[in-house]
């Protein structure tokens, strides 16, 4: 409080002093805090100017020449400018293609990575059709070999370790398109049609899986993998997660089952589901019998326990 | 118009000698260049109203430059330094419009 008394007594002194000395011009007391109204009243040029045109009538030539730093001086000056903004300009190019740069090996890498995956995969897979031969035709000698040879083929279809064919039901779900879910339903979609309500969640997946699974279904792949007993959908972000890889959709869940697999699920809570979620986001549904369905293997389960016995 | 030819030539210079920014100099070089963007304009305008002089350009730009650098420094060292750079952006900005504006008007009569 002091501190603003004394400030404002010495304005006071100042506008009177200035009021002696030039006549006129007053003052005003907060003229050093006047920030944004000196920059709204648009008069932004600096004083300095203005208070050096005022002194120029009262000293002579000479001697601005002798106090002034001439052309020179605004040049370089003028040429700092240049120079600074040049640099700065050439500094964010320089920046910027980097992150792009980055972003691309990414990327690359990623699909470097995947395709890799997916040989090595394929190799293995070839591997295990080689070892499934060799071992039926060892089990094949002995009648003890053939009954182990059933039991392992039971297990085995159980655990979704071998291809299955049959006659089957696909059914193709995918996101609304862009602006659909504006214009599907009945106008209630306005309110709370948030721009991901359109998407197909990982939870729908889990809904449309399970419900096959009820409705009589043998075996399921999602986009081509193989679904056992333990394999997870989830997400990540956006994507969703099948035995933890990233699918894109449409999301084409295909199941093996007899006749009737297409009714019962149908009839089924999940059939109800996907209809509602057709009718009020308009996510796609299509669903399609095929005669002669093929699903892949499944990749072949880890050991989480059991270990294998090294030998000495 | 040999002030104009200084301008040219240091941004010919900054292109073909493409000097490294030093990091610490990083985030003051844009303020920097904004402050002595709006002494540029001012001394134009000043120019224009015949009130032009040397002295308090070359001042008024290094002190510019140099406290505008030091505004954000401070801020950098306060933890405010992208807030306090945004507010000697908008008040140099602003005061580059009105003078680009009252040079616009000098010179078009518009």
């Amino acid at each position: 409080m002091a501190g603003w008394a004394d400030s404002g007594a010495g304005c006071q002194n100042g506008l009177m002093a200035e009021g002696q000395g030039r006549g006129g011009g007053a003052r005003r007391v907060d003229a050093s805090m006047s920030l944004l109204a000196d920059l709204f009243a648009g008069d932004a040029l600096d004083s300095g100017y203005a208070a050096a045109a005022r002194a120029r009538p009262n000293k002579t030539g000479t001697m601005r020449r002798r106090r002034g730093v001439g052309l020179a001086g605004v040049s370089a000056m003028l040429a700092l400018t240049g120079l600074l903004a040049a640099v700065a300009g050439l500094q964010v190019r320089r920046h910027e293609p980097a992150a792009v740069k980055e972003r691309h090996r990414l990327i690359a890498e990623i699909r470097d990575r995947t395709a890799t995956s997916d040989a090595l995969e394929r190799r293995l897979a070839a591997v295990r059709k080689e070892t499934e031969r060799a071992r039926a035709a060892a089990l094949a000698r002995s009648a003890a070999g053939r009954r182990a040879r059933q039991n392992l083929a039971r297990a085995a279809d159980a655990a979704a370790a071998t291809e299955r064919t049959g006659p089957g039901l696909t059914v193709t779900v995918d996101d609304a398109p862009s602006g659909a879910t504006a214009e599907g339903g009945d106008g209630t979609d306005g309110a709370n049609g948030t721009a991901d309500s359109g998407l197909v969640y990982d939870q729908d997946l889990q809904i449309l899986v399970n419900g096959l699974w009820g409705a009589g279904a043998t075996a399921i792949a999602v986009n081509g993998r193989r679904l056992t007993s333990t394999t997870a959908i989830r997400a990540a972000g956006d994507a969703i997660l099948v035995d933890y890889r990233p699918l894109s959709p449409p999301y084409e869940v295909t199941a093996l089952g007899g006749d009737r697999l297409r009714d019962a699920f149908d009839r089924s809570a999940a059939g109800e589901h996907f209809r509602t979620l057709e009718d009020q986001f308009g996510i796609r549904v299509d669903e399609h019998e095929a005669r002669a369905t093929l699903l892949p293997a499944a990749a072949p389960p880890r050991l989480r326990y059991a270990r294998e016995e090294t030998r000495r | 118009m040999i002030p104009l030819i200084g301008l040219v030539i240091g941004v010919g210079l900054g292109l073909v000698l493409q000097p490294t920014v030093p990091l610490w100099l990083e985030p003051y070089l844009p303020i920097a260049i904004v402050a002595a963007l709006d002494a540029m304009f001012g001394g134009l305008r000043a120019k224009l109203d015949g009130i032009f002089d040397d002295r308090v350009f070359v001042v008024s730009f290094l002190g510019n430059t140099i406290v505008a650098a030091l505004i954000v420094f401070l801020g950098d060292q306060l933890g405010v330094g992208s807030q306090l750079s945004t507010g000697v952006v908008v008040v140099l900005g602003i005061r580059i419009f009105s003078n680009v504006a009252a040079i616009r008007r000098k010179l078009f009569r518009a």
